[in-house]
This record gives C-alpha cells, structure tokens and sequence, in this order.
C-alpha cells in the first residue's frame, strides 16, 4: 500500500527521536502529588512544590521531621535570641555554598525575603514575614505605591518608584546582614513560632544572579563567586534576563525560566539534573553541599503519574519505590487489606513493638502477605496536620436576601451535636480517619491542649434547636419556626473531583434528616464553581478542608477572624478576635497557648461556624523495610534527601 | 491541485481567527481565575496586581495583546522580542507555552501515528478476511471484536492492558515515555476504534468490489486470486478508508486525553485538559491554535492523496 509510506517514515523519524529517551532508574523513585507547580521557592503553595524545595534548597534552619523540633540548617549554631525575644542573630556556616561556588550570605536571605514580601511577587504567603518589624508596613506601602501609579498620581517614573521602595524596605523593615554571615532579625512582637516559620520552603533563598538572570563578564564572576553578588555593582536592566521593570504598572516583572537544570543554582542538599513538564523530575547529590552524610540517595527521580489507578499499577509493578499520594477509588478496599494482614499476625506484631521496633520493621520481618487471601501490607495511612470540616454561612442574609438560620449560634450547635462521626467514617470516609471535634488536630501541636469540642448527642441538639425557636409545631415531622414558617431547605455544597464528599454529605443529609426534620438538597458542583459560590457566600452549608502551615495554632484559628481571606464562612466576632488579639499580644508563650486553648474552645464549642468532621489522613505505599526515612509525625515533612530505599536487585 | 492548496492556505488564517476567537471567548466565561489556587488565597490586592500584568483584568487586551504575539504580528511591528509566542502558562509559571508544545505535540504524534498504522494493519486485515469469506466463523469474529473495539471505552481497554502485559507479565513498563517499549500499550489501546471502523469499511466495501463485473474478468482471465483481491479489488475498497484516514489521523494524533491519562504519556491531550480544568488561559488558546493548524493541514495532505490514489477525483 504505497499510501501508508509516508506514515511509516514519519513515525520511523519520530520514533528514532524517542528511541533511547527511558527516563534512568534513580536511587529513589517516588510518584509526588502531580506535577510540581514552580521551583520558585517563593512563588509556591502546594507540598509537592515545598518537597522538592526542601531538597533543593536550604534555609537557615530546618526541622527535625520527626519531633519537629528545630535544628540548624545553613546556620551554624542556633541563633541568639535577645532577652526581649524580639532580635535574632543567625550565623552562617562559612561552608555553606552554593551549587556554582559561590558563597551563601546574609543579602540572600535578605535578598530572598525582600522577594518574598515585594507585592510585585504576589507570593502566596508573603504575610508568614509580617511578624518581622516594618515587613507589614513595606508591603502595605509598595502596594498602594503601585495602586498610586497605575492611577496617574505619582510623578515618579517606574525606575525611580523602584528606587524608592528599595530604599523605604532597607530604612524601615529590620532586616539587616551585620557582616557577610551574619544575620539580625528584628520582630514587631515576640513569636514563639518564628523559627517554624524559616523552616518554610517560601523562606528557602534564592541565588539572585540566576533568578535575575545576570549576564555578567568572567571577571565579575569571578568577584561574585570571591565575595557574593552584594559585592559588585547590579547589571544593568538590559543585562538581567528575567527581570524587568515595567514602565506602565510599575511592577516588577519576574520571568521564571530559570528554572533548568544547568542553570538553577540551588544551596541544598541536591541538584536539578532533569526537569520535563508533566512527566519526570530528577535531582543528583549536590557534591558542594556542606552535610553530605545527610544524604542518603545520590538521586532521586519523581515521575509524573496522574491517573490514581495508574499509579497503583505502577507501584504494583516495581518501578515506584515510594508513592506518596494514593488516590485510588479502591483504596480504602486496600487499606481493608492491610487490616486482614495486621489481624492475622496481630500478636506478632504486638510483641515486636514492645520490643522497640517501629511498625514498618515489624511488617517487614513478617511472612509476605497472602494476596489470594486479600491481605497487603504496602498501603499506610498516616493523620496529617489537616482537618476534614463543613462550613456554615455565618452571615446575618444568605446570597438571595433570605435570612439566614444558620447565622444562629444555637441552630449551628445543633447541626454540629446531631451528627454521628464515627459512622460517616466507617460508612462514607473508609480510611481510618480519627474523628475529630475541634479544628486543630488532637495532639499535633507540643504543649497546646485543644478543648473537647462538642460530642455527639442528638437530644442537645434538638433541644439546641428548640431554644432557638425551631420546633416541629404541627406534627409533620419537620420543623417550624414561631410563626409557623418551616426551616428553609438546606442547600448543602459538596465538590465533584472525588466521590468522597459525596459520600459524606449523603450521610450528613440522612442523619440531620432524621435527628433533627430539616430537609437538605445537595448540590455537588466543580471546584471552580463550587469555589465561587463559596467566596460569594452562596450556600448554607458547604465542605472545606484547612492543612495548618506552622506548628502554631494560630495556623488554624486565624481563618476565622473577621475579614481574613481565607475565612469563607463570612464568620465574624468581636470576642473571637479580641481573644486572638490577646495572645498575640502575650509574651509568655505558656500563657499564651492558654489563650488560644480559650480561644479554640469559644469557637469550638459555642460558636461552631464549622463542623469539624476528621483529621484528614495521607496514604502512601511503600513496601516495609524496603523503603526508610519517612516521618510519621503528624505535620508529615518528608525530606527526601533523608528517604532511602532498597535498590531492586535486593529485594 | 496547486490552486487547490493555494486556496487552503489562504483560507487558513480566516477560519483559525475564527477559531481563536471562539475558543476565547468560551475559556473567558470559565469561572475562576487561572492565578487562584486551592485552598490559601493570597489577599486581593495581590491577584488584582497579578491579573493586571497578565491582562486577566480585560479581555479586550488579553485577546488582541495575545493574538498579536502569537501571530507574530507584535514581532513584526517591533513591539515584542520574539515571533509567534505563546506566553508563558499560568498555571505553571517556570514553562512556556511554546516549549510545553514544543515537547508534547511530537510524542502525541508518534503515538497518534503509530496507532494509525496499527489500525490500518489489523483493520485492513482484518476487513480483507471477513470479506472473502463472507458469514464464515471467521467473518462473524472478526466482526464481533470490532463491535467490541468500537464499544469498549479506552480506560477499561488501557488499564486491562496495564495489568496483563505490564503488571502480570512485565513486559512493559507502566506511564512515562521515551523508546518503543513505551509506546506499544498506549498505542494499541488507541488504535482499537479506528482499526475496528476501517475493518468494517474494509469488510463492506470489498465484498461490494468483489461482486463487481471488473473482477469476474480478473478471475475469468486468470488472474491469481490474491492478486483479485490485493490488487483490484483493495485499490477500490480502499478509497473509502481513505476518507476516513484523514479525521482520523488528526484525531489520533492530536492525542487521547483518556489514553494519555491512563498510561501517563505526557502529550498534549493530557495538557489541554488540564488547562481547561485551571483555566490557563495561554495554554488553552495555545494548544487550540496548534490543534488547529494541525486539523487544517491533514485534510489539505488527505485531498492531496485522494487525487493522487485516484485521478479520477478532481478535488474542489
């Protein structure tokens, strides 16, 4: 057939181009959460993003993953915390370096978070650092600068704005490099939590050459690899690849291709060797890192696989050592599995752990599971430091004008005490989720004692509800109010990515339905919408998850206070943010976990804008004993350069 | 013919204005915003500086501003760097929309030829056997797995395939790209539908040719039988697979966004999904200008071979 010809020399051509293009095995293979966003360590907010940063860079200090205590990273010691607890001093270990020689110092880390708090970045998390003295106040600053500009009412060209700003942020936010190695940080308060707060991946540096995209002659290479960048003048602006000011807004604009391997100058423990979109990232041992017995595989490969039953298959098949985001609509099949497997040698498994060993060695030394017979013992699931809850509408009105039933304290009690949560994660969740009853999870947090939250205990509620004037008045099993009106129809808003919420407002429905005669309509909708509705406030009741950020419970509370971005429940009261107020104004951080511990109750157990319902759990597969290093602590950082596994000829 | 292929290509830029300008307008009404992520909202001031730089504030500039670089018509004009550029993505922001293509479309392509040609194999076989033996066992079978290739969704068909060949057996392995062993499961699992169609249009159209007066002839002269049927008869029966080949290899080679999913192949099907999902604006109109492109000119090469198997067809 002369007219297949040019297929078969087309496809010949291309296939020539993908012969030998098989991703290489790497000492670790492991399936991240997708794809990575952006290895602009400012610019991210998604953990699969953070665990590549955390493998890429490194901060002045960083957590011991398994207590989460804090130790020194680039840093030398700890640092020197003045008796006002307000000034930090970090010394830099004169070792540290980065990837391309040059020297780490205080003006990248000063150079970093200036990054970090520039509106023009539109970090995420530019307000971790409004606990440093002016930080606020600069980012206040430049935004309405900016917002002047682009309304005709500076005189000042874009340059000498940048000029400005550049000075206002040395003069006023207390940033300041005593000596090349030497960093002083001034707070506006005293923070408890500020060293979690470098830990972040957002406070990771950057090597402002590459992300500037410096074109620079040897010489002055030279000097910056002697001395650092801060030590010659900056290029021009038509010398600088990626950044640029624009003339009309102002801003300055960042490209972000210098994200590649080769020219991605890192400091941590690994090297970007190969990055293709959606489809595989690899890292190699960073031979100028100063801690190299830290790292225990030379490279690490994480493949890109989205489909969830993909991934399984994957892994099944070997070619995965770790995969850390199982998703599969069967998963909970498989966790049964591993349950059936853990009962059979369930006194085998008691008395080796009473022998000091952890639960993975424990596996591991067991006969191999019988997979005719339905057991696993390569599926694990882990509580996160994230909480499963239902919003409620806190407004005075609902979207349409109706007034709102559930802008009652009483009537969200009542919500919260008629609902039966073990049976929504025995009977719709699947995983093993610990129930939960306060927002913070039980327990994640050293020293923070959360209150009880509310129980379940149906008649409360219908008492709740009653005192709040909803009783059923003429006997048709539905509730009225005083003047006889029935309780709206519950508009219950459940996402469509998953079938899991679908489940659990199917529950929820049928209890409420039966504790308390409402009638509740679900509506799933796809994030996007869903997300829409939720900023409008157009729902009664709505799902919502919160994966707290650092070990403080602020992390978790401050999403309630009046006016916070993230507070989609449109919950608003004085005393809740007066309480806030109060601790973050106490310098003594026992008392001042007392107050959140007050604060959280107020929330938890009287006010109730949310239905807590689980702590969300993470599901990884591994085989036991094949892979180590994994943390089980509930805020779950996995360092990757800590995780080792088998090579496969072993096992 | 050259008239002919003129004429395309001076209608080229029309319909894909006309396409960008559609696309556009349905990605625009996407709620949401590209910039916005799950869960933590970065404060409002924030996305509002973000929407300005990238002109998500105004669709009005966003659509000429874009179409002007992607056109190269900016370029031209002195007003940007460089022709025919796509943007960066919005969603993942260390990429361009240029190189993402850059890197997808080859390998959607390869897939989507490779398993054109595994079609044509088994469907013109598969279709020639069925033919010559008209309501034989053979016949009826060949028939009843095209109804199953046709019927059979490629996620039941992919993940099946997956646990056979690469998770029992392990002859292959599992997601990802990159040597033959690669592209042999994806490719199967994409070429089920076009090979059954063909087989059908194969089965019907040869036992048409095959009744016809030309090939008593052919046999009455003494012509081989495999010469009757490879020769004569398949030239005719052919034609009509051949219309189809065109769509189809477009289809195919556009990529399956179902078949990408399933066995992790990182084509372009895969990206524009998951840019309409986020609403990457840059991405989305890219790919819709690629694909297009692309459709354009696989109709252009299939007339173009219409007149060439059969210059009896003078193509208008």
């Amino acid at each position: 057939m002369k007219v297949l010809a040019p297929f078969v020399l087309v496809l010949a051509a291309l296939a020539m181009v993908y012969w030998d293009d098989a991703p290489r095995r790497a000492d670790l293979v492991f399936v991240n959460r997708g794809d990575v966003f952006t290895l602009d360590p400012q610019r991210m907010s998604y953990l699969q993003d953070f665990r590549i940063a955390y493998a890429l860079y490194e901060g002045l200090v960083r957590w011991n993953n398994h207590d989460m205590s804090i130790e020194p990273a680039a840093t030398a010691g700890p640092p020197e915390i003045s008796d006002d607890l307000l000034t930090y001093t970090f010394h830099i270990r004169p070792q540290a370096r980065w990837s391309n020689g040059d020297p780490v110092t205080a003006h990248d880390f000063i150079y970093s978070w200036q990054r970090l708090l520039w509106p023009d970045t539109a970090a995420d998390y530019s307000n971790l650092l409004f606990v440093i003295d002016g930080a606020e106040e600069f980012f206040r600053w430049r935004t309405d600068q900016l917002a002047a500009h682009a309304l005709g009412q500076q005189s000042l060209d874009a340059q000498q704005l940048l000029d400005e700003a550049q000075s206002r942020f040395e003069q006023t936010v207390a940033l300041k490099a005593v000596g090349e190695r030497i960093l002083q940080i001034k707070l506006r308060a005293p923070t408890p939590y500020f060293l979690d707060l470098l830990c972040f991946a957002v406070c990771y540096p950057v090597h402002r050459p590459t992300v500037e995209g410096w074109i620079t002659s040897q010489t002055i290479k030279a000097a910056i690899q002697r001395d650092g960048w801060h030590s010659v003048d900056e290029p021009p602006w038509a010398d600088r690849r990626w950044l640029k000011v624009d003339p009309i807004t102002g801003r300055l604009e960042q490209k972000h291709q210098w994200a590649r391997p080769g020219e991605l100058v890192s400091n941590g423990p690994y090297l970007l060797s190969e990055w293709r979109y959606k489809r595989d990232l690899r890292m190699e041992r960073n031979p100028l890192y100063h801690d190299q017995p830290r790292i225990r595989s030379d490279s690490v490969l994480m493949v890109s696989i989205e489909d969830t039953n993909t991934t399984v298959l994957a892994f099944e098949s070997g070619q995965i050592d770790w995969l850390s985001d199982v998703n599969a609509e069967y998963m909970a099949d498989m966790l049964q599995e591993r349950l059936s497997y853990e009962t059979r040698y369930s006194a085998a498994i008691a008395s080796l752990t009473l022998k000091g060993k952890s639960i993975d060695q424990a596996l591991a030394s067991l006969p191999p599971p019988d997979v005719g017979a339905g057991e696993r013992r390569n599926i694990h699931s882990f509580p996160t430091f994230g909480t499963d809850f239902y919003n409620f509408n806190c407004r005075p009105t609902l979207a349409d004008g109706r007034p709102n039933p559930f802008a009652s304290a009483a009537v969200r009690r009542a919500f919260v005490l008629s609902v039966d949560k073990n049976a929504i994660v025995r009977n719709a969740t699947r995983l093993n989720e610990p129930i939960a009853t306060t927002l913070i999870p039980r327990g994640s947090i050293p020293n923070y004692h959360g209150p009880a939250g509310l129980p379940h205990h149906p008649t409360r509620a219908r008492a709740e509800l009653a005192s709040a004037g909803w009783i059923d008045r003429n006997n048709d099993g539905l509730i009225e109010s005083e003047s006889g009106q029935p309780f709206p129809i519950i508009d219950l808003l459940w996402t469509t990515n998953t079938p899991r919420y679908k489940w659990i407002s199917l529950e929820l429905k049928s209890q409420w339905e039966r504790e308390l005669g409402v009638r509740v309509e679900l509506r799933g909708a796809d994030t996007k919408f869903y997300k829409e509705d939720l900023k409008l406030g157009k729902y009664m009741i709505a799902r919502a998850r919160w994966y707290g950020d650092y070990g403080d419970p602020t992390t978790f509370l401050d999403i309630n206070k009046t006016g916070d971005g993230n507070n989609d429940r449109g919950y608003s009261n004085p005393l809740f943010d007066a309480a806030l107020a109060a601790a973050a104004n106490e310098p003594d951080s026992g008392k001042r976990l007392r107050l959140l511990e007050d604060a959280e109750r107020l929330l938890m157990e009287e006010e109730v804008p949310l239905l807590p319902i689980c702590q969300l759990v993470q599901v990884y597969m591994y085989e036991p004993g094949h892979l180590r290093g994994l943390t089980t602590h509930p805020r779950l950082v996995q360092y990757l350069w800590q995780i080792e596994a088998e090579p496969p000829e072993l096992r | 013919m050259s008239a002919l292929i003129l004429r395309r290509l001076i209608q080229m830029p029309i319909i894909l204005l006309v396409i960008y300008t559609i696309t556009f307008a349905l990605a625009w009404l996407i709620p949401g915003n590209p910039l916005e992520k799950e869960g933590r909202q970065p404060p409002p001031e924030i996305v509002q500086a973000m929407k300005a730089q990238y002109n998500l504030d105004n669709p009005w500039n966003f659509y000429w501003d874009y179409l002007g670089k992607a056109t190269g018509v900016s370029w031209l004009l002195g007003r940007h760097d460089r022709p025919f550029d796509l943007g960066p993505s919005l969603t993942h922001e260390n990429w361009t929309v240029n190189e993402i293509l850059g890197a997808g479309l080859p390998v959607s392509m390869t897939l989507g030829l490779l398993a054109i040609l595994i079609a044509c194999l088994v469907g013109l076989g598969a279709g020639i056997i069925g033919a010559i033996r008209p309501r034989s066992w053979l016949d009826a079978s060949t028939l009843t797995i095209a109804l199953v290739g046709i019927s059979l969704p490629s996620f039941v068909v992919g993940a099946a395939l997956l646990v056979v060949f690469a998770v029992w057996l392990r002859w292959f392995p599992i997601g990802g790209w990159g040597g033959v062993r690669y592209m042999i499961l994806p490719a199967i699992t994409l070429s089920l539908p076009f090979a059954a169609y063909i087989a059908r249009l194969t089965r019907f159209g040869m036992i048409e040719q095959l009744c016809a007066d030309y090939i008593r002839t052919a046999r009455a002269k003494g012509v081989p039988e495999h010469r009757v049927v490879l020769k004569h008869a398949l030239k005719n029966a052919f034609l009509p697979v051949l219309s189809y080949l065109g769509p189809a290899c477009a289809a195919a080679m556009t990529g399956s966004f179902v078949v990408e999913k399933v066995f992790a192949v990182p084509g372009v099907g895969q990206h524009f999904v998951d840019a309409v999902l986020s609403k990457d604006l840059t991405l989305i109109m890219g790919v819709v200008l690629a694909y297009s492109s692309l459709l354009i000119i696989f109709n252009l090469i299939v007339d173009v071979l219409y007149g060439w198997i059969d210059p009896r067809i003078q193509p208008t």
